[in-house]
């Protein structure tokens, strides 16, 4: 394992692990305020995380190791998604790779857990929510393994750190169709797979519209404290992702300290611009109900492939 | 104009037309439908300024004015008084499911590309790359035109398949002779408005446009 | 004699002893002796598969008292692949089946069929010529028929799910023979050797390679002539659905592959269209019935369908790659399907092992009915959970390596020179995403179901875990999963020497390398990244818990409520709900909804009646026409024969005559 990659993986992880709650705390307060609410706070959900890990947690008895372990693989996984991909810097482990796939099979680990753990207490509302969020899962994946794909012909690799690479070398690949088409693909697969309306409802308790809430009822204590916390390094990965293609500039190429800095400044403003635009647009659009959700999942996989399509029409002009 | 600016903005405005035209199928409410189509005009009608500009042939410019005013502005004008205040009743319904039909446009993309080796081999550079795409937009009008019940709707249709045929015309061989462009651009005037006055009167008689009811006319 | 020679005739008297002791033996001792005894006709095939991949050469001649040439077996590397597969999966099996026999199962004539079964399998790919290979082919599909039709007496659907089974399994005989019919003509020989030497331009090649593909594609599940498949699997006892799904359908594969590979090494791009084309539909058709199913054996049935599919889809891509001259990612291509035969075989193993250890404890294959299992059957619930990991694609499991080469060779595949290839490469990434998409939530389903929550039924409440016997096996296939899939350099080294291409090797310690497209994965850094990430928040956790820990309560909140009947769970139907809506047009449910309405009221309902059956829209609309028309021109055959001992005679007479005239032409 090189040094490098291993000490930029620790700084990417510890970025992440204190910022990705003050996103979500950014996110809700700009909501807040565009609605006209002076909102908790950009610290709450920092302050919701001691609070619940100072509770007692209870669990539904019948339940087994699945709903104590499953919190737990969750958090490992936003880790572990936060350490592979280039947000701060794109120097790629040599026996690891960074390229999709393994991304995103590591993020459904996470995925799977969270399913399984509102499996099982064995209530309706978990079976609910784990059954609709295995179903956006499922039809998300052909957007988002596609869109990498569309993004990864002209660099010829699936890393994610060369594609990164790539685009600071050439800005004027950023801002090319196919780079464009993929991009708004990709951004509503995370979209969907964070559970951000229009796909899912954040703040709802409503039975027949939440997903995500559904599957973690029957939570609490320190369980849903990782839960929440799992979610939100999610969030933050998939976005940080999205920042590092749309905005590449600043991710740092080497693990010097200078770099480094720089990266963690430019990742942080990434974040915070991306979580502002998209509290803000959440405020405009109602959710979608459940069934016109493949439909918004279809267009993004159409999106995808018209960019993979476009991307050999481009090369052949060129 | 150098030529990587000229094959970015041919790419951009081919890219914007495919764009629109997905949009156009991925949407229900026949007034974002409308303005989805203004859009792809406007598209059309940049394309075919550049592909003048580079080529030095004011007339194309010219073709270029009349295909943003006829339709960047007209046509959907038209069309959205017809398609009336945004409402309930102003929602197409589609034949197929919209997720169907969105897997179906990645296919005809696909199709358009693999069929459009003949026709691209008409021309050379950035244009010529760019001929499937004016080919995907034909058969989207087609499947727009297949698969819809609203009248309005089914003129999309016949107008985004109009704007396929133009682009891959200009796209080819630079366009077609002024003339004959003046002489479509009318014709297509006058099927839009006279389907209008006609889409008027069978609004007021049946208080619908949807084709499903027409076809019980016959009986 | 050479040691594959000795590994050879190991195979034929170890299974003449099992069938000999299953015959002989006490009822009481039967299942051991002729257990061991069918274990180690297994770990005798691995081993000579092991061998012949390894290099060692061997020839066994046996001549027949027939008028056809001897049976020639000689394993290749190729074949010594798949002798392992189908020799692990066969020990495994055996061992499970001691403890897990009873009734009919555990008769004489179901173990010899065993053994019968396990010699077949193992000896199809070491034939060196077409008749050995249709001889071993026949020993195996006749053998299977009959282990199908095992617990006829005691479930009438079995009667039926044999018959289908025997009816596809011979029409896939047929075609085999005709396409080496057609084959050995051109070639002047009926050794693979001779052969190999046809034109593959000619007009005769092709369509021998369209009568083999589509008789391996039968035998491996591949749709539309899967319909055996979701019959046969929950009729046959368990360990004959763990052997048949993980090993014998794989047996297709090898026969496409040594089609491919050996016999007609220059394809032409359209072949591997067609096998593409066979892959992607089988793939996602699969999965997508598997998303729906409630039946575990059945789900389990369609998930094979949807990874022979994969395996045709990576062959496929192997092949139109090649014909393009696209050298690295091509060679990747068809090595993957070899990693996704060996992964499949490890997690279906354990899959269809673990659905019979829940059916010999519940008697239950009906999900909608289990739940709660995870508590009572503690190494089932672990097994199973492994096993559902490899099916998801998930890491650290076989299946997640297998799968990430696949797209690897996709992704680098594709050129834009060639239109054809730069179109099909991102609909087969497509695919395959969807597919791991839908096994993903398959799984969960599969799993969260049956073994989460609490008991549905009256029998999943009083489960218990099987003999040791069954456990060890479980154990064993497991370990194999997750071993795969954390060194599976051991398989890049297997598939290296089978194939006997490049594009693939050992990276690191034991991680795989794809130098043909210029990418690496080793899974045990990837694991050791996920334990440094997970340590800290595993030691917060402890401190936590040991200053507050958990208190278990009836229930937590439960929405709000008190603890109702389990039966208001989400089951399996249920839980798939939102997918077959989605894919309504795909899968066509027939719904029936009821509603009786209170006296007069519109608004006051008295009772809602809801019906879902989902059939396999394959069958309903192409098989039962054509077994109507079948049924048809058999009543139109039945007015030859009235039982007059005249008529016939008269055929026979009639026959002579015409015989005598055509030889006189």
């Amino acid at each position: 394992m090189n040094g490098g990659a291993a000490a930029l993986a620790v700084v990417q992880v510890v970025v992440m692990l204190v910022v990705s709650p003050l996103l979500v705390g950014l996110m809700r307060q700009t909501r807040a305020r565009l609605e006209g609410r002076v909102g908790a706070g950009v610290l709450q959900p920092w302050r919701d995380l001691r609070k619940l890990a100072a509770k007692e947690t209870l669990r539904a008895s019948g339940t087994g190791w699945v709903s104590a372990a499953g919190p737990l693989v969750l958090v490992a996984s936003g880790l572990l998604a936060c350490a592979l991909v280039p947000l701060v810097g794109a120097v790629p482990f040599v026996s690891v790779p960074d390229d999709l796939f393994v991304v995103v099979s590591v993020l459904l680990v996470g995925t799977v857990a969270l399913a399984l753990v509102g499996l099982d207490a064995g209530t309706a509302f978990g079976g609910m929510g784990s059954s609709r969020h295995m179903t956006i899962a499922a039809l998300v994946e052909p957007t988002v393994l596609v869109a990498v794909y569309a993004l990864s012909i002209p660099v010829g690799s699936s890393a994610l750190s060369r594609i990164v690479l790539a685009r600071i070398d050439d800005p004027a690949s950023v801002a090319s169709p196919v780079s464009l088409l993929a991009l708004v693909a990709l951004a509503i697969a995370v979209v969907a797979e964070t559970g951000r309306l229009p796909v899912d409802n954040p703040s709802t308790h409503l039975e027949l519209t939440m997903i995500h809430e559904a599957m973690v009822i029957e939570s609490s204590g320190r369980d849903l404290g990782w839960l929440e916390l799992g979610s939100w390094l999610r969030l933050g990965a998939l976005l940080g992702l999205l920042g590092s293609l749309l905005v590449p500039w600043g991710v740092a190429q080497d693990a010097g300290v200078a770099a480094v800095l720089v990266g963690v400044v430019t990742l942080v403003l990434k974040l915070a611009v991306l979580g502002c635009v998209l509290a803000a647009a959440e405020v405009f659009v109602a959710k979608l109900r459940l069934f016109r959700v493949p439909e918004l999942l279809a267009g993004s996989f159409v999106l995808a492939f018209l960019a993979v399509t476009a991307s050999y029409l481009v090369v052949q002009a060129g | 104009m150098t030529p990587v600016l000229f094959a970015e903005l041919v790419a951009f405005c081919a890219g914007v037309l495919l764009l629109t035209g997905v949009l156009i199928v991925w949407r229900r409410e026949l007034r974002a439908i409308v303005r989805l189509l203004a859009v792809q005009g406007v598209a059309l009608a940049v394309l075919v300024a550049v592909i003048g500009i580079d080529a030095h042939l004011p007339e194309l410019v010219a073709v270029a004015l009349l295909v943003l005013v006829l339709k960047g502005f007209v046509l959907p004008v038209v069309l959205g008084r017809v398609a009336g205040p945004a409402g309930p009743g102003r929602v197409e319904t589609p034949m197929i499911n919209t997720t169907a039909s969105l897997i179906l446009l990645a296919l005809l993309t696909t199709l358009a590309y693999l069929v459009s080796q003949p026709l691209k081999a008409a021309g050379s550079g950035p244009t010529a790359a760019a001929v499937p795409i004016g080919l995907a937009l034909v058969l989207f009008g087609f499947l727009v035109l297949a698969t819809r019940r609203h009248a309005i709707s089914q003129l999309v249709g016949f107008l985004m398949l109009d704007n396929g045929i133009a682009a891959v015309a200009f796209l080819i061989a630079g366009g077609v002779p002024l003339v004959v462009e003046l002489g479509a651009s009318l014709d297509l005037l006058l099927v839009v408005l006279v389907l209008q006055v006609l889409t008027g009167r069978i609004r007021a008689e049946f208080g619908d446009l949807d084709l499903d009811d027409l076809s019980e006319l016959r009986d | 004699m050479t040691q594959v020679e000795v590994g050879l005739w190991a195979q034929l008297v170890l299974a003449l002893a099992t069938v000999s002791v299953a015959v002989l033996a006490r009822p009481a001792l039967r299942a051991r002796l002729a257990g061991v005894g069918a274990a180690a006709l297994g770990v005798a095939g691995a081993v000579t598969g092991v061998l012949a991949l390894t290099g060692g050469q061997g020839r066994l001649v046996i001549p027949l008292a027939l008028p056809v040439d001897p049976v020639v077996l000689s394993p290749t590397p190729l074949g010594g692949f798949f002798m392992v597969v189908a020799g692990a999966v066969g020990a495994v099996a055996a061992v499970y089946a001691i403890g897990y026999v009873h009734g009919p199962s555990a008769s004489a004539s179901s173990w010899a069929a065993l053994a019968t079964f396990l010699l077949g399998m193992q000896l199809v790919p070491a034939a060196a010529d077409a008749v050995s290979f249709l001889l071993a082919w026949e020993l195996m599909a006749a053998a299977s028929t009959v282990l199908v039709l095992t617990e006829h007496r005691e479930r009438l659907e079995v009667r039926s799910a044999a018959l289908w089974y025997a009816v596809m399994t011979h029409l896939s005989f047929l075609l085999i023979l005709l396409g080496f019919a057609v084959l050995a003509a051109a070639g002047h020989g009926t050794s693979f050797a001779a052969m190999s030497h046809v034109d593959p331009a000619s007009a005769s090649t092709s369509l021998a390679f369209v009568l083999l593909v589509l008789g391996f594609a039968t035998k491996a599940g591949i749709v539309p002539m899967h319909v055996w498949l979701p019959r046969a699997h929950p009729a046959a006892p368990s360990h004959v659905s763990a052997v048949m799904s993980a090993a014998m359908v794989k047996m297709g594969v090898y026969g496409v592959l040594l089609v491919v590979l050996q016999l007609l090494p220059a394809g032409r791009p359209w072949w591997g269209l067609v096998l593409l084309a066979f892959g992607t539909v089988s793939a996602v058709y699969g999965i997508l019935q598997a998303s729906v199913a409630t039946d575990l054996k059945r789900l389990l049935a369609y998930s094979t369908t949807e990874n022979v599919g994969l395996m045709f889809l990576a062959i496929g891509a192997g092949v139109l790659l090649r014909s393009y001259g696209v050298v690295g990612p091509a060679e990747v291509a068809a090595g993957t399907a070899l990693l996704l035969v060996a992964s499949h075989a490890a997690f279906k193993t354990t899959l269809f092992l673990g659905a019979g250890s829940v059916l010999h404890a519940t008697g239950l294959r009906d999900l909608d009915r289990l739940g709660g299992l995870g508590k009572r059957m503690p190494t089932t619930a672990a097994t199973f959970g492994v096993g559902a990991l490899g099916a998801a694609a998930l890491p650290i499991t076989c299946g997640f390596v297998a799968e990430w080469a696949l797209l690897q060779s996709l992704i680098h595949g594709a050129r834009p020179e060639d239109r054809l290839v730069a179109v099909v490469m991102p609909v087969a990434v497509a695919v395959v995403a969807l597919t791991a998409g839908l096994a993903l939530m398959t799984f969960v389903k599969a799993y969260g179901i049956a073994f989460l929550a609490r008991p549905r039924g009256p029998e999943a409440g009083t489960a218990h875990e099987g003999p040791a016997t069954m456990r060890v096996a479980l154990v064993v296939s497991a370990v194999a999963v997750v071993g795969l899939g954390l060194v599976p350099g051991i398989m890049a080294t297997a598939v290296v020497r089978a194939v006997g291409l490049g594009g693939i090797d050992v990276f690191g310690v034991a991680g795989l390398g794809l130098p043909g497209v210029g990418a690496a994965l080793d899974p045990v850094a990837l694991t050791g990244l996920a334990l440094l990430v997970a340590i800290p928040v595993l030691v917060v956790t402890w401190r936590m818990a040991r200053r507050r820990p958990s208190r278990p309560v009836d229930l937590a909140w439960g929405g709000g409520g008190v603890r109702v009947s389990p039966r208001m769970q989400y089951t399996a139907t249920s839980y798939a709900e939102p997918l077959s809506r989605v894919f309504d047009d795909a899968l066509r449910p027939e719904r029936d909804l009821e509603i009786t309405h209170a006296g007069e009221s519109r608004y006051l309902v008295e009772r809602v009646q809801f019906r879902q059956q989902l059939e396999d829209v394959v069958e309903v609309r192409a098989y039962v026409p054509a077994v109507r028309l079948v049924d048809r021109v058999g009543l139109a055959a039945r007015r030859l024969q009235n039982g007059s001992i005249h008529r016939y005679l008269a055929y026979s007479f009639v026959a002579l005559i015409a015989v005598l005239i055509v030889v006189s032409l």
